[in-house]
């Protein structure tokens, strides 16, 4: 009714699209119809009051005994934000005339998760690439050896390539539900994008299943190894030997990885993971207002997930040498183990200094 | 060009739901979808109000805004229309949708919703006008023959308008008129008037 004509009307003397929602609930009040009974009601709360007083009296709106006035602010206000009212038809607030949280999500969504998630990806990837530039891959400055240190056993290594792999399949499906319809629409066209998403976001759905059980697998079997450390100190100290391309004794781990491991795997990776559940199971949520917080949590936690994941990924492939051969072969040489993790190597080896 | 539009006078809605029902046999919507419902507020006290809704056809529509595969188009009218075969059934026009307009067919897990559903205006979808295909997709497409949409033609009050703004902006213009309430601000004539006959008086002073 009243909206109806509000956006009739905001559209007939041409107001600019922005923020419509609150444009069309502005027209509103000054277009609703006023309901004589309600009126009459109204009569009788406040029957002698001045000019200015109906404004007060109407600041009960729903929860009253007579059903509320109308053309009142506070009615509307009531009818944005309740589901009160009730239809023949059947499903989740379908009773709700006008649900207002969605005009937030979209603006979130559309808005600032867009615009620095992408931002933030694109920082991580010129970072990553420039310093490779800058600082080349990181070499072993002594002659491997020959001999062969395991490192990651096959079961490790099953569970972190399909969290891995899952990971990355779940990226690409979420980038392109983000960013697709800014970056590739354009170039591709919708048909292809469309497509793509087709097949994409049934594989999203299904595959974050296998993501969140391989996943509390890989918390599980690495937390401990990735506990804090006395030679984490002197890791951070150094700044992991990073820049200056020095050699940093640590565990099996290094500060690096178990910050990886801590935040951006734990922290994050459960908070993809139960978002990510609840919106796969949308009836535990059923409301809209919860879906779209489920939703903007995923989009965030996975941005920040993929921000780390882009320096975790550098690092296990052409950032370090013989760091992409641990995870696929399962060992390491002698000479790698010593440079990059000392203290484990003495420990696995039996070696002393 | 003409900005089509709903326009729904709750003075006059009586909740038949003649307009849901005429809609859903119109484009022999699949099981569980409705395109348009009835609201009733306060019901069953004093003054309750009864508002069909369905699809606004929005100015800067959220579900086109939010649609991750851009499917969503505006025709010359303004009507905002949707390609089911560029749509993934992820849901987010149904988050955005300040109406609830946005339906699914399929209500499964993993986000099997089936392609979105909603109120064409009685304009069909991207498909040739009148074509097999497009009556199966997105119903029957009344606006391409010249007429508009089915539920405010059957709206046995006339509360439900359907059309051009102008012309249905006009038409409850009058209406408001003749109450003597409506399409202004809540002030003290409207709540009391002189001789607490509000809408009478206003009639009277109409006809003078």
């Amino acid at each position: 009714m009243n909206m109806h004509a509000a956006k009739a009307q905001a559209s007939s003397r041409g107001l600019p699209g922005g923020a419509l929602v609150n444009k069309a609930v502005a027209c509103l009040i000054a277009l609703t119809v006023s309901a004589s009974v309600a009126s009459v009601a109204l009569a009788a709360d406040a029957p002698a009051a001045a000019p200015a007083a109906p404004a007060t009296a109407l600041a009960t709106p729903m929860a009253t005994a007579t059903a509320p006035a109308h053309n009142a602010t506070p009615f509307w206000r009531e009818v944005r934000k309740t589901d009160q009212g009730i239809t023949t038809i059947k499903g989740a607030e379908t009773g709700t005339l006008v649900q207002m949280e969605g005009n937030a999500w979209r603006h979130l969504r559309n808005g600032p998760v867009t615009l620095w998630g992408g931002l933030l990806l694109l920082a991580m990837t010129v970072t990553v690439l420039g310093f490779h530039a800058w600082k080349g891959q990181l070499r072993l400055s002594s002659p491997a050896t020959g001999k062969r240190v395991t490192r990651f056993t096959a079961g490790e290594r099953v569970v972190h390539n399909t969290v891995a792999g899952s990971f990355v399949l779940l990226a690409l499906g979420g980038l392109l539900l983000l960013f697709g319809k800014h970056l590739l629409v354009p170039v591709l066209g919708h048909t292809l994008v469309a497509f793509m998403l087709q097949i994409l976001k049934p594989v999203h759905n299904f595959l974050g299943l296998v993501f969140v059980v391989a996943l509390l697998i890989m918390i599980v079997m690495w937390a401990k190894d990735n506990l804090w450390a006395a030679a984490d100190a002197e890791w951070i100290g150094r700044a992991g030997g990073l820049l200056d391309r020095s050699h940093v004794p640590s565990w099996r781990f290094n500060f690096g990885e178990k910050t990886w491991f801590w935040f951006g795997v734990t922290i994050l990776g459960l908070t993809v993971s139960v978002s990510g559940l609840l919106l796969d199971f949308p009836a535990i949520l059923e409301l809209r207002a919860k879906l779209q917080i489920a939703n903007l949590v995923h989009g965030i936690g996975a941005l920040l997930m993929m921000f780390l994941a882009l320096g975790h990924i550098y690092m296990g492939t052409i950032g370090v040498e013989g760091a992409l051969e641990a995870m696929k072969t399962g060992d390491v040489d002698e000479t790698w183990a010593r440079e990059h993790h000392e203290l484990w190597y003495q420990q696995v080896s039996g070696k002393g200094k | 060009m003409a900005r089509m539009k709903f326009l729904c006078d709750s003075d006059r809605c009586i909740e038949c739901n003649g307009c849901v029902t005429a809609c859903k046999n119109e484009h022999e919507t699949p099981w569980g979808i409705s395109r348009r419902r009835v609201v009733t507020l306060g019901d069953g006290l004093p003054g309750e109000k009864s508002v069909s809704v369905a699809c606004m056809h929005c100015s800067d529509a959220p579900c086109m805004a939010v649609c991750p595969t851009d499917c969503f188009y505006r025709t010359d009218e303004g009507v905002v229309l949707h390609d089911k075969d560029q749509c993934i059934g992820c849901g987010y026009c149904f988050y955005a949708c300040p109406f609830g307009a946005p339906q699914f067919p399929q209500t499964g897990n993993f986000g099997m919703r089936g392609k979105m559903d909603k109120c064409t205006f009685c304009a069909g979808g991207p498909e040739k006008d009148g074509s097999a295909e497009e009556k199966k997709k997105y119903g029957n497409n009344r606006l391409a023959e010249g007429k508009l949409p089915l539920c405010a033609e059957m709206c046995s009050t006339k509360a439900l308008l359907a059309g051009d703004a102008d012309v249905i902006s006009e038409i409850f213009r009058e209406r408001a008129l003749h109450r003597g309430k409506g399409g202004e601000l809540w002030g003290w004539k409207q709540a009391y008037g002189k001789d607490g006959a509000p809408v009478a008086k206003a009639v009277k002073e109409e006809k003078k």
